[in-house]
């Protein structure tokens, strides 16, 4: 579903991010990307939603090279997939309900999708019962929750989230990673960049080891496997 | 599925999206009541001032060309001629080359238009029979840049004692109000772009304001257009505001203004406001929605790059 080739990323100011970085994400995948504070792990999931342009390589989506996509086209990719901060990035002066539904108005949908998709997707990462909230009467965990809530509510095929368990504890952290977990397991290809090494050890999934820049061990499940495609 | 898949009924997608605009705009500029109000004012203002610069001018232009159509020559018959041979004179100058029209002016007619036009003060003339003033021939040149040079043959003529013409006057004129449209010219510019710059700044801070906002839009895959067609929308409203105030109050003033030099001053030329008004109302409206329009515009463009 994803095929990174040969991507290197320097950027302006001349810090090369990432080197020929190769790597293969199937559809239904749950891939955690690890590596030390500056590997490049924001980098590389930047480039997968588009935010910048690699400086050499290609990024495919579906068989499409997202790094020649038609300025307009980018939006486009993006209804595709969703994306989950470390730092939430909710509307605080709207409800809970309102901050998910606003991802479905601002790309036209109707009201009706909206009243039917909103409390599906805020059932599923388990906040039904917060819907009329504002973030700031919420929990740090909660929060994450409704933005995740947010990324899912488009039905994307890929969840990108860059470290949304970083401002958590442990335990609300946990409750993140079974939501995300649920997703996973409904067909959503996600990936994750973290720093959090029980959280990678507990959902025994696939681990990407960057450092430096490179690719610098794959793990399937446990077992080591070639990256690369 | 495809990675670029849209969907939903377009018509009904586009009305409901454009509802959305409009709602959105009328609460930014709600939401950001004085901002609003210091936009409003400053496209007022810029377009008051533009407003008036351009009657001026179309008044200026007006009076220059009906000056220029004024201009004549006056060519004064020597006194000893008899009717004959003013006659002649008056076929030679019918014929020269640049003339368009002769037409002569008895020493009665003379002061008859003397008398009236200053009363009393030359009451007495006619009386007994003394006439000061001399038989002439008003002489109109097709062109009014040709003025001088007839004027100039004209004063070699025989039969001809004196020539009049107000040379220096017509010709400083000329300059004067050239200079007057070229400065109000490059003044209405420099204002446009001022207001242009303070509009882009207001609405800056509403999409500064809401910048978070556009940021998650972007990241949910709102259109580029999606974002800004309120902020387009909003700064077109704001400028055809500014722009209606200038209007209302020009157009009322220019009327007064009008009405008031007919009664004091009937002979300054002023062009009649139906067909000024119509002209300066719609320059101001282009001017105040694109002032809006682009300032909008420009001040959004740094939020959108990817
Ligand atoms: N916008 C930017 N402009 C310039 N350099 C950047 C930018 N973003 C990141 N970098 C640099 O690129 C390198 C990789 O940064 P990146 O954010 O990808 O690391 P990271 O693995 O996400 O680190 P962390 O775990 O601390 O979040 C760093 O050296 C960083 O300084
Ligand atoms: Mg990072």
């Amino acid at each position: 579903m994803i095929e990174i080739q040969e991507v290197s990323m320097v950027y302006p100011n001349g810090v090369n991010a990432l080197k020929q970085v190769d790597m293969c994400v199937e559809r239904g995948d749950f891939v955690f990307v690890v590596g030390e504070s500056g590997a490049g792990k924001s980098t590389l999931i930047r480039l997968i939603c588009r935010e910048y342009l690699p400086s050499k390589g290609s990024i495919k989506i579906h068989g499409r090279d997202i790094t020649r996509l038609r300025r307009w086209e980018v939006p486009m990719l993006r209804r595709n997939i969703g994306v989950v901060f470390q730092d939430f990035r909710l509307l605080n002066n709207r409800t809970v309900f309102e901050n998910v539904a606003f991802a479905m108005q601002v790309i036209g949908s109707s009201g009706r999708d909206i009243r039917r998709r909103v409390p599906e997707a805020l059932e599923l990462v388990g906040l039904s019962d917060k819907a009329k909230m504002k973030p700031l009467e919420l929990s740090g965990g909660e929060q994450q929750r409704v933005c995740l809530a947010r990324a899912i509510v488009n039905q994307p095929l890929l969840i990108i989230a860059d470290e949304p368990t970083g401002n958590l504890d442990p335990k609300t952290a946990m409750g993140i990673m079974d939501a995300l977990k649920n997703i996973n397991i409904r067909g959503t290809t996600v990936i994750m960049a973290t720093h959090a090494k029980e959280i990678v050890d507990t959902m025994r999934q696939r681990v990407v080891v960057l450092g430096g820049g490179r690719i610098v061990r794959d793990e399937r499940r446990g077992e080591y496997s070639h990256h690369g495609c | 599925m495809s990675v670029m898949s849209g969907g939903g009924n377009t018509l009904i997608m586009a009305v409901r999206n454009w509802v959305y605009y409009i709602k959105e705009a009328f609460s930014s500029i709600i939401r950001n009541g004085w901002m609003s109000f210091a936009s409003i004012g400053v496209v007022t203002v810029t377009l008051f001032i533009l407003g008036s610069f351009m009657l001026l001018n179309i008044n200026v232009e007006h009076l220059t060309s009906e000056i220029k159509n004024q201009v004549e020559i006056i060519a004064y018959v020597d006194e000893g001629l008899v009717v004959d041979e003013v006659d002649k004179l008056r076929v030679s100058l019918i014929q020269m080359e640049k003339v368009e029209e002769v037409r002569f002016v008895s020493k009665q007619e003379a002061l008859i238009r003397l008398q009236s036009q200053l009363g009393e003060l030359v009451e007495g003339y006619s009386e007994d029979g003394r006439n000061p003033l001399r038989d002439s021939f008003e002489i109109r040149t097709i062109i009014p840049e040709d003025i001088s040079e007839v004027a100039a043959s004209l004063q070699a003529m025989p039969g001809i004692a004196r020539v009049d013409y107000g040379t220096e006057v017509v010709e400083k004129l000329f300059r004067f109000t050239g200079a007057v449209q070229w400065i109000g010219l490059a003044f209405m510019i420099g204002l446009a772009l001022t207001a242009m710059f303070l509009i882009a700044n207001t609405i800056k801070l509403t999409v500064n304001a809401r910048s978070r906002e556009i940021m998650i839009m972007k990241y949910v895959g709102a259109t580029e257009w999606f974002i800004r067609w309120p902020f387009l929308i909003e700064g077109v409203f704001l400028g055809t505001i500014g722009a209606l105030i200038p209007v209302v109050i020009l157009s009322y003033l220019y009327g007064q203004t009008v009405g008031w030099a007919k009664l004091n001053l009937y002979f300054l030329p002023l062009v009649s406001p139906e067909i000024v008004i119509e002209q300066m109302v719609r320059t101001l409206f282009v001017l105040g929605t694109f002032i809006g329009g682009v300032g909008s515009l420009i001040s959004i463009r740094r939020f959108l790059k990817v």
